[in-house]
Order: structure tokens, then sequence, then C-alpha cells
């Protein structure tokens, strides 16, 4: 099914039509046919070393060759595992290590790599075939991501073949028409699961992927290529847009038809105010987490009509063909519609279970029957009810959930007035323990320093008064993680 | 404006967004060559400096911004 899903429909584009641009990478073309020489002069260098394991280190340089290699890995039955191109040394020997790498793929030379045979992609000996690929099983992997763990050890989701053509089906189904005249944004990181829909989707049809420098100002330059070369389809976090609000009586952008948030949680003011700056997009808004591979629902953003929203967050919409979405409580009861529980999702986009870790799948797996079937799910710690016609609305992360005075609140409802108050500028709530040990909010605002007192008055008028932060900081600009998301460790390392 | 003028006042908006205090800017420096020089730093930068020089910049004045010395230019072209 991958083979002839996912390596086929690229090689296809690669025979049928060579001469068509595939990547725009810091300006530079490549061809369907540069690219398809990339990959087998990538396999061709694979095939003389003795590589037992099949997890396969991949830097995230983001150049041809970190894209080649992907499909090199794949092509000759590997996975990869990425290692953030920035991340301290240490970070890495903790992958490599769990993942049991044994080869890592680098376009550039040098980095530390834990006695792993590094194997540099750039300038190798050319080659021009690509061979059949080898077959293995749909069930072997595709990639592992490392996602940070609350122990401070990183966690690997492993993503098999056929979570990969799941997904892509499920995704296709939700309706995109993309044909080779698409112009496509990958703008995350390679260590973050989007990127990896952000160029399938174009490759499998023949369009072009435009890409992000390391040394580009992102928001900025995600703006210069939307206009530049008239891009058709973009995938973008909420954040992002975020950055570029100050601008958006300039931004005007036609040639868009699908624009994609995820990532985070989308506003329902900000999607407005977007929506202008590229009046003929149909706006997508996705969620998903990594361990059920990419995205598992979707809302389509109306226009000119009312948008389904809960704290002034856009819903999170329907399960995408062959999820299966349940809401359910603390003691695995389904919950009926408009009752807060926690969202299990089950279906074959879901992760075998953490990489050899047996104590973390425990807690975040479970199987129970449903609809007369033994089924397993993954509990994604997000809080989250049907509304009568079957959307989800997205409530927040149950760690977001805190206990104040022996009150349950949530941060998002505390946040949601914050922003109100802000005039549309973001704000974070982030729990902190004070010296006597209990625990209080402190809330952060994007903006101009403002008097705490009046923003006290304010949340007064809309909050009890147990839900009204003590801890008031104004920043320029919050700050976001390599994924696009509003940093939240380190808002809570400046209160610490 | 003269460009001797831009660089002596842009210079301590350089050193106090990077926390630099001996900062020398040039023509050619890019946020390669500068450390904290981010996405997050450099919106507060774009700030600062258009509050120093009372001036506001466009999104394509930003976007085709290849080093510091674009952006003196683009300050002299609006200061």
């Amino acid at each position: 099914m991958f083979i002839e899903k996912i390596i086929n429909a690229l090689t296809r584009q690669i025979s049928h039509r060579p001469d068509h641009m595939a990547f725009c990478i810091a300006g530079e073309h490549i061809t369907y046919a540069g690219f398809g020489n990339q990959i087998a002069t990538i396999r061709q260098a694979l095939r003389t070393i003795d590589n037992k394991n099949h997890n396969v280190g991949l830097v995230t340089n983001d150049d041809i060759q970190t894209y080649a290699s992907i499909f090199a890995l794949w092509m000759e039955g590997h996975a990869y595992v990425p290692l953030h191109h920035t991340q301290p040394a240490e970070r890495s020997h903790e992958i490599i290590g769990q993942a049991e790498i044994s080869l890592v793929l680098n376009s550039l030379p040098g980095g530390s790599f834990q006695g792993a045979r590094l194997l540099i992609t750039k300038d190798l000996p050319a080659a021009s075939v690509l061979h059949e690929p080898v077959v293995v099983p749909d069930s072997a992997l595709a990639y592992i991501l490392f996602t940070s763990g609350s122990t401070g050890i990183p966690k690997g989701v492993p993503i098999t073949r056929s979570n990969l053509v799941v997904f892509m089906d499920a995704f296709m189904a939700a309706g995109f028409e993309v044909s080779e005249k698409d112009r496509c944004l990958q703008c995350f990181d390679l260590t973050f699961d989007v990127s990896v829909q952000s160029f399938l989707l174009p490759l499998m049809h023949g369009a072009c992927t435009y890409t992000i420098p390391h040394d580009q100002i992102k928001y900025s330059y995600v703006y210069g290529l939307m206009e530049d070369h008239q891009l058709s389809f973009i995938v973008m976090a909420p954040s992002m847009i975020r950055y570029l609000r100050p601008y958006f009586d300039e931004i005007d952008v036609p040639s868009v038809r699908y624009c994609i948030l995820t990532a985070e949680a989308s506003p329902l003011d900000l999607v407005d105010e977007w929506a202008a700056c590229i009046p003929n997009a149909e706006i997508l808004d996705f969620y998903g987490p990594t361990e059920a591979t990419i995205y598992c629902t979707y809302y389509r953003y109306k226009r000119n009509g009312v948008n389904k929203q809960l704290n002034g967050m856009l819903s999170i919409g329907v399960p995408m063909e062959g999820v299966t979405g349940l809401i359910l409580d603390d003691q695995r009861n389904i919950l009926g519609k408009g009752e807060k529980g926690e969202l299990c999702i089950a279906g074959g986009q879901l992760t075998l279970g953490y990489w050899k870790n047996e104590e973390k799948n425990a807690e975040a797996f479970f199987s129970m029957e449903y609809e007369g079937t033994p089924t397993r799910f993954y509990k994604t710690g997000d809080l989250c009810f049907y509304d009568a016609e079957g959307d989800i609305l997205y409530s927040g992360r149950m760690d977001f959930q805190v206990k104040i005075q022996g009150y349950r609140i949530e941060l998002g409802e505390i946040e949601h007035h914050a922003r109100e108050f802000m005039q549309g500028n973001n704000a974070v709530a982030i729990p902190f323990q004070n010296t006597s040990g209990n625990t209080e909010i402190a809330l952060f605002l994007e903006g101009e320093e403002e008097s705490p007192a009046r923003v006290v008055q304010f949340l007064k008028t809309k909050l009890p008064a147990y839900m009204v932060p003590t801890k008031f900081i104004f920043k320029p600009l919050l700050p976001l993680n390599t994924n696009g998301k509003i940093d939240r460790k380190a808002l809570k390392a400046f209160l610490d | 404006m003269e460009r001797a003028t831009v660089i002596e006042q842009l210079t301590p908006v350089f050193r106090k967004i990077f926390n630099a205090p001996e900062l020398e800017i040039t023509d050619e420096m890019t946020a390669n060559d500068v450390e904290g020089w981010d996405s997050l730093s450099h919106m507060l930068l774009i700030a600062d400096v258009e509050t120093a020089f009372s001036i506001k910049f466009k999104l394509k004045e930003l976007n085709k911004m290849r080093n510091v010395g674009d952006m003196i230019e683009i300050i002299l072209s609006k200061a």
C-alpha cells in the first residue's frame, strides 16, 4: 500500500514531468528529475553501507539532500528519525541511543552522533536510475518522531507506513483538489509531523514545495513566498499568523486556494481577519496529536456564516474518515453531547505505542469494547465535548485544568477574556506554586505595559474572583517553540 | 538624515535587543552573525527601530531586508 500510494505516486511524477519544479529551496528551483537523481544518488550510497538497523538518523538541514534522504531511506526499506539541526548533542545522543540508530545522514559535515556512522549526503557520486523500491511490509516504520516527555527524556512516536497511508487517504477525503499546478508551503521543522503532510501532498501530485531557509525570519519569508510565488496551498500555525497581524492591511494573496491552520487552537477573531488576506481560500482547522499521525479531526471555516467556537477558539470539527473520536470520563464511560471529557482516538492512524516505553504506553493507551469490537484508544489529554450537531469543541489541555481554592478552572477561559482585554493580542495563563505551596495563576500578556489593576478590574467583570490571575507580565511578544506554538515552557521558566 | 547618523542611532537599538553592549553593526551583518537573532527578537528589533526613527516599515520592506545595510537604506528612505 505504502509503495503504491506514496512511493509510486512520487516516482510517477518524476517520470511523467521530469522538468516540472518539485522544490523551491532558498530561492533555488529543483525539478522532479533533479529530485529523482538526488534520491538515486543517496540510495546508491546507502547500498554500500552495511546497516542492520532500519531506524536511520537524519539531520534536518532542510536542503534538497535532506528531503531526498527521506525518500531514499523509504525506498531502501528504512525509517527516518529526524535530528534537529540546532538541538544539543546530548538530546541527539539520547534519541540515537533510544532508537538504536547506527547510521546518521547529514548533508553537511560535522556533528556529534554518539558513535553512529555518518553519511554525508552532499557531493556523493551521482546516480540517476531510480531502481524499484525494496519491498517491506506496511507494518514497517516510516518515521519516529521524538517529542519532549514530561520527565525531560524524549519519547519516540513510531509511525508505520500503514499509519501514513491511512492518514493521507483520510486527509484527501476531506476534499482537496490538488494538481501539478499547485504551489505549496512547507514551513514546519522536519521534527514536527505537520511537515510530512506539507511535503507529501505536493510531491504526490506533481506540485512544487516552497520551504523556509533556516537563516530567514520565518513569518516575513512566508509572506514573501506567498506573494512572489503566488502560493496556492498553505499550512500554518495560528501563532505564525499572529506575527503577521500588524501587517494584515498590506496582505492580499488571492492565489491561495487552501489554508490549513494547525498545531494549536485557532482564535476565531484572528482567523476572521486572516480570511480577508486570502480572499479565495478555503480555510480548514486541523487538529491531531503526533500519536495519531498528523491530524485526526477538522473543521471547515465558514466565510459568511457563523463559526462554532469555545472561549474564542474555533471548533476542531469532526473526525476524519476512519477515525473514531470518543469523549470519555475518567471511568471510561462514553459521554453524551455537551458533556466535557477527554478526547480519545482510535483507528488506523494510531501509533503502535511509544518506542520501547511500556510505562508511558500503559498510561496513554487502553483497549475497550467499542461497537462490538475490542478497540485500542489513545488518550489525547485534550478536554473536549461534542455539540448537538456532532462537531467537537476544544476546551483546553487536561493539564491546563488547575484547581485553585478547590475550584476546577480552565486556563483557556481566562485567556479568552484576557485576549478580549488586549484587543485580540495574545494572552497565556500559566499556573505556578507560590512560596506557601499554593497554586496561583500568572498571566502573560502580549503588548504594551498596562496597569495590572486595570486588567484585574476588567477580568473581575467576566470571571469569578478565584479565576482572576495574581501576577501579570507584559511582553512585547510571546515566544514560540520550534513547532510554531506558544512556548509555555519558556514562560513557566520565566516564573521560576 | 545622514547615513552615519542612522548608524549612530541604530547601534544602541541593536545593542539593547541582543543584549550585546559591544556590538558594532555592519552593512553585511545578518541574523546568522548575531547571537539570539531569531523571529521573536527580529519582531522586537523592528518595533524598536520603528520607535527610534518614528517610522513604520511595510511587510514588503521587511521581507526584502537581507542584511543590516538593507535596513539602513530603508530607514534613509523614510526618515
